[in-house]
């Protein structure tokens, strides 16, 4: 049986689709159901990841560390752990909203849509980019545009532009997958065709007992030396997670017995 | 004793009147040029007071107000997608087709929120059925760039000018727009810009977005239903009763005229009136007395004359006329004059007076960045009747002195 | 010259006698001018009428110009503005939180010690989403410090209810009227404010609502909320930080010179600068200004319309006594002299008449300086104005001289022609005129 790496934060962040099945690749059909196995490949039923994540500006650097927990497509908690100063603050998902709790304030207020293109803790992704996780399946038409052979692996480059009346403020999407699913690289193009951020896969090795990448970039491409770094920790896949974990009073309230597994 | 005809008569004193006006033509010069002067001055004030004056009305009324609106209760305390209302039944139909209206349209009207690329920013979202607003609401011909919407079914979204600038986007580019559905879940969809549109007003430009009534009733979920009419009359000033006989045939509904939703336009209104009104008398009182002293003056080197022409035996009601004659001439073409002027500067103007330097101050005070005065004949009538008869009631008294003066005493006068 | 010949006389009088015989002339030619001017009683009181009419509307509609706009200034230097600010230079224009004005409470005291200064405050400031339960608005959230704010801004005495933000540092806010009721909250109820932090995260504070004010101004009553200045600077993750000092001058006359001594004690710091109202609030002083040139449009029509009937006046007074003229000529008398005498006349009358206007205009305009003119009875737009209830006009400087000197100047210009007509008459012909 496959584990299913599902880490929090990127999933919601990639909308790549891991098929949860069968070890060997399938045979490429078309590009969407490309996108959909890898965007399967990072969510599953469940799963637990701690991450690290680094933000990088041109003035300084920050570190942050982070747990998470996804349940299906839908529904996904963050919280961090460090530093002091932001530990216990967390971000629940669930459905289409998005709730957010910080201890300084005490309060979990959920986040108007207005806010949703607002960065995420001061990263380089927005909660947007953590809200639609699988965006790139419902509201792109995907294509392939080019295969290539790296490091003994078909790579392939998916075109993604967004259906008519889809809520999609980007121009395109440009895609580069892996023939075992992973997600290599995804570029945020705007609707004059400039590339404005970038997503990287720096570091690929194994991880909660699959072959995952461990190390994302999310790249400005038009200020330099402005990214946010994803550094995976260790992952947990298709453990039975409590329902209870993925609740509001839970966002206000972590219960050790849920949180600390 | 000689006794002349009536019409002659007349014809004598005008004709003494105009020897009397030309014999000092310096005088009247001076004279003539005080009226004209006063008389432009009253006519341009009030073609520019007018201008202002519409510049309010179009403002509030032709930014989506219309004459009177119609909302389903607790709308205009809460604008929002939980206060809306069934399209009309067949009696307010009735009314709302019928032949003293001129135009009126359903509308979709929420707050919500435009995304670009780059920004988001707070707006009124408006969809709307783009013939029925045809002659209704300023939207119907403001698209200056891209093209209008043309049905309520359209696919595609125009903002303001000043808008798609602050959110950095354009024509063919793609916003999302996010709303509150009906059943409190977020509503958002992409719509394509296809229009962009101008107004006098930077504060219209960024506050609407319009899209086609339908597309806007699916995305918030509301079927059928609106959250306002708009209503244009085809006669403004049968305002009243039409709004009491729409509250008549929807009691249910809110029914409030322009008036009522834009008070500040009639507070403006009402103050640009009564100061058209200040200005006529001021200006009348100084012309005034430019005219009297001018009679006066005339009618006292003319003694001696005078006194002969009462000793002759011309009646003290002929020497009255000649006077008030006198006046009625002067009068007569510094009003021409007068008007000629103010055609003229109409004329030069009639681009309208461009204020736009200082933009800001004018939006206080509710005008647009280009004045266009706007002369009534109500406003022309009411300042020559003005000037003519009180300036005729001025020449009353050098005419009641020059018909009271003693023959002999006159004609020994030096 | 042979001795026994008496010396000539010297040319002209000698500089004793000059003085006496020019004030002998003068007062002749103040006593006929003013005799003529009476010898057609009714003429000159009518024109007397003219001159002081427009002076009166000048001065009294200069001290409602003075007094309406300082009112509308007053307010809005008093409720928010202040007299002058320092900011970070571009900021105005482009709002970003970034652009901070470093070390604020050491600029601040330093600004509070400069003569002329009344009082500074700090602000920090920033465009967030305002949220109750029920509702979220878009707001601007000023981050104040209280006890100063107090001394800057009029805003915390005009608290409808509740009360205005005690200590720097607690969760408290207050909101205008008209938010409070856009989002449902009351005194004691809760609010939330998201908004986006100076290094980019989100920015997160929630406040117990203690005061709802209503300021007078629409905007701030729909758009503003006050926190402690401690509060937003921990949500915005700035240091001692401020977007704005806020300083008050005793008077705005006393502006200019406060400016310049701010400008001083900024140097060194390039990029800040110091804005007063205007440049803060240039709709104002637009709107000012727009009402101000309309204003002189009548003015200036008046005058013009006013000295036309005065000319007349002029060139009766001379035309009807060519022949007296003619005889004062032909008796000896300069030109020179019979000209300043008639000019004496015009500015007798002229002068006369100013004094009357001023009088009049002056008297009006302080009775209802002291009671005031209710301007409009619209509530709305007294609000969206800026205005008192009643306006009182003020009789300053402007009022009392511009008006009379204009009046002055237009019809002053009138009263040349007598003097050109003199020169031109010749005697002979003068006396043959009937």
């Amino acid at each position: 049986m496959n584990l299913r790496r599902l880490v929090l934060a990127s999933s919601l962040l990639l909308p790549l689709v891991l098929a949860p099945a069968s070890p060997a690749a399938e045979a490429p059909t078309d590009a969407a159901s490309l996108v959909r196995q890898a965007l399967d490949y990072w969510r599953g039923a469940s799963s637990f990841a701690v991450i690290t994540m680094t933000v990088h500006r041109p003035e300084w650097e920050r570190s942050s560390r982070m747990r998470s927990w996804t349940r299906g497509q839908k529904d996904a908690l963050v919280r961090f752990v460090e530093p002091a100063k932001d530990a216990g603050s967390a971000t629940l998902k669930l459905g289409d909203d998005m709730w957010i709790f910080t201890p300084r304030v005490n309060r979990v207020i959920k986040l108007p849509f207005s806010m949703m293109a607002q960065s995420w803790m001061g990263s380089d992704f927005s909660y947007n980019d953590l809200a639609k996780s699988d965006e790139l399946v419902t509201r792109f038409d995907c294509r392939i545009t080019g295969t290539a052979r790296e490091d003994g692996h078909t790579v392939y480059t998916i075109e993604a532009t967004p259906k008519p009346e889809a809520p999609v403020i980007w121009g395109a999407e440009r895609v580069r997958v892996r023939d075992d699913h992973l997600l290599l690289e995804e570029t945020f193009i705007d609707q004059d065709g400039k590339a404005v951020k970038r997503l990287k896969a720096e570091e690929i090795g194994p991880l909660g007992g699959k072959l995952f990448v461990t190390r994302y970039r999310m790249e400005r491409l038009d200020e330099p030396d402005h990214w946010t770094e994803l550094i995976y920790r260790q992952a947990r896949f298709g453990t039975d997670l409590p329902d209870a974990l993925f609740t509001l009073s839970n966002l206000r309230n972590p219960r050790s017995q849920w949180e600390d597994k | 004793m000689r006794r002349t005809r009536a019409l002659p008569r007349l014809g004598l004193v005008f004709r003494l009147a105009r020897r009397n006006v030309v014999r000092n033509r310096r005088r009247t010069l001076v004279i003539l040029a005080a009226i004209s002067v006063g008389l432009w001055a009253m006519l341009f004030y009030a073609a520019f007071s007018r201008g202002w004056e519409n510049d309010v009305v179009d403002h509030a009324i032709g930014t989506l107000t219309g004459h009177l609106q119609l909302h389903a209760p607790g709308y205009l305390d809460d604008p929002s997608v939980d206060h809306s209302m069934a399209p009309p039944d067949a009696a307010l139909r009735r009314l709302l087709d019928g032949p003293r209206v001129a135009a009126w349209a359903g509308r979709v009207r929420v707050p919500a929120v435009v995304q670009s690329e780059r920004e988001t920013a707070g707006v009124t979202l408006v969809g709307i059925d783009p013939e029925a607003e045809r002659g209704l609401s300023f939207i119907d011909g403001a698209v200056g760039e891209g093209r209008a919407l043309t049905s309520v079914d359209e696919r595609g979204i125009v903002l303001g000018r000043a808008l798609a600038e602050r959110l950095d986007t354009g024509l063919g580019k793609r916003v999302v727009l996010m709303s509150q559905a009906a059943d409190h879940s977020v509503a958002d969809r992409g719509f394509t810009v296809i229009g962009l549109f101008a107004a006098d007003r930077e504060a219209t430009e960024m506050s609407f977005a319009f899209v086609g009534r339908r597309r806007a009733a699916e995305m918030l979920g509301l079927g059928g239903r609106l959250s306002e009419i708009a209503v244009r009359l085809g006669d403004r000033s049968r305002l009243a009763p039409m709004v009491a006989a729409l509250r008549r045939a929807a009691p249910e509904l809110d029914v409030e005229p322009w008036t009522a939703l834009e008070p500040l336009s009639q507070a403006i209104l009402s103050l640009a009136e009564s100061w058209i009104w200040i200005f006529y008398l001021v200006m009348y009182v100084a012309m005034a007395f430019g005219l009297v002293n001018t009679l006066l003056m005339a009618v006292l080197e003319r003694t001696r004359e005078l006194g002969l022409l009462q000793a002759l035996g011309m009646r003290p009601r002929l020497i009255l006329g000649q006077v008030i004659a006198e006046a009625a001439l002067v009068l007569a073409v510094g009003i021409a004059v007068g008007g000629a002027l103010t055609a003229a500067t109409l004329a030069l103007l009639s681009g309208g007076i461009d204020v736009s330097g200082l933009a800001q101050g004018a939006e206080l005070w509710g005008m647009s960045k280009v004045i266009r005065p706007a002369l009534t004949l109500a406003d022309v009538v009411s300042a020559v009747a003005l000037v003519t008869v009180l300036g005729l009631a001025a020449s009353l008294y050098p005419a009641f002195r020059a018909a009271r003066r003693v023959p002999v005493e006159a004609i020994t006068r030096g | 010259m042979t001795a026994g010949q008496v010396p000539p006389r010297p040319d002209g009088p000698t500089a004793a006698g000059s003085w006496s015989r020019g004030a002998l002339t003068l007062r002749l030619t103040l006593r006929l001018a003013w005799r003529n001017l009476w010898r057609n009683g009714r003429r000159t009181a009518i024109s007397l009428a003219a001159v002081a009419f427009a002076t009166l509307i000048l001065v009294f509609g200069v001290a409602m110009q003075e007094g309406g706009y300082g009112a509308m200034i007053a307010s809005a230097v008093g409720v928010f503005t202040g007299e002058l600010q320092v900011q970070v230079e571009g900021y105005r224009e482009r709002p970003r939180l970034e652009e901070t004005i470093g070390d604020a409470s050491a600029l601040e005291d330093r600004l509070a010690r400069l003569p002329g200064v009344e009082a500074v405050a700090a602000r920090a400031q920033a465009f967030a989403l305002v949220s109750s339960p029920e509702r979220s608005y878009g707001a601007q959230v000023e981050g104040v410090e209280p006890e100063h704010e107090r001394r800057v801004s009029s805003l915390a005495g005009t608290l409808r209810s509740g009360r205005y933000l005690g200590a720097e540092d607690s969760d408290e806010a207050v909101i205008g009227r008209t938010l409070a009721k856009n989002l449902h909250l009351a005194v004691g109820d809760e609010l939330t404010i998201l908004g986006q932090g100076k290094d980019g995260s989100l920015a997160v504070a929630a406040c117990t609502v203690v005061g709802v004010f209503s300021s007078g101004s629409p905007e701030l009553d729909r758009e503003m909320v006050e926190i402690p200045i401690g509060t937003f600077r921990r949500a915005f993750a700035l240091g001692d930080e401020a977007h704005a000092l806020v300083i008050r001058t005793r008077d705005l006359d006393a502006l200019s010179a406060v400016r310049r001594e701010v400008t001083a004690a900024l140097a060194g710091r390039d990029h800040l600068v110091a804005l007063d109202w205007s440049q803060i609030e240039p709709g104002l002083e637009q709107a000012i200004a727009l009402d101000a040139a309309v204003g002189w449009f009548l003015y200036g029509v008046l005058v013009l319309v006013v000295g036309f009937s005065i000319l007349n006046t002029f060139i009766m007074a001379v035309l009807e006594r060519t022949r007296e003229l003619g005889v004062l000529l032909a008796l000896g008398a300069r030109s020179g002299f019979v000209g300043r005498m008639l000019v004496a006349e015009s500015l007798l009358l002229l002068v006369l008449g100013l004094a009357v206007g001023v009088a009049l205009g002056v008297a009006v305009a302080a009775y209802f300086g002291a009671h005031g003119i209710a301007f409009s009875s619209s509530e709305e737009l007294l609000a969206h104005w800026n205005l008192p209830a009643r306006i009182h006009p003020r009789l300053d400087l402007r009022a009392l001289t511009v008006g009379p000197l204009a009046v002055l100047a237009a019809t002053a210009a009138a009263a040349v022609f007598p003097v050109l007509r003199v020169r031109r008459l010749r005697p002979v012909d003068a006396m043959r005129t009937i």
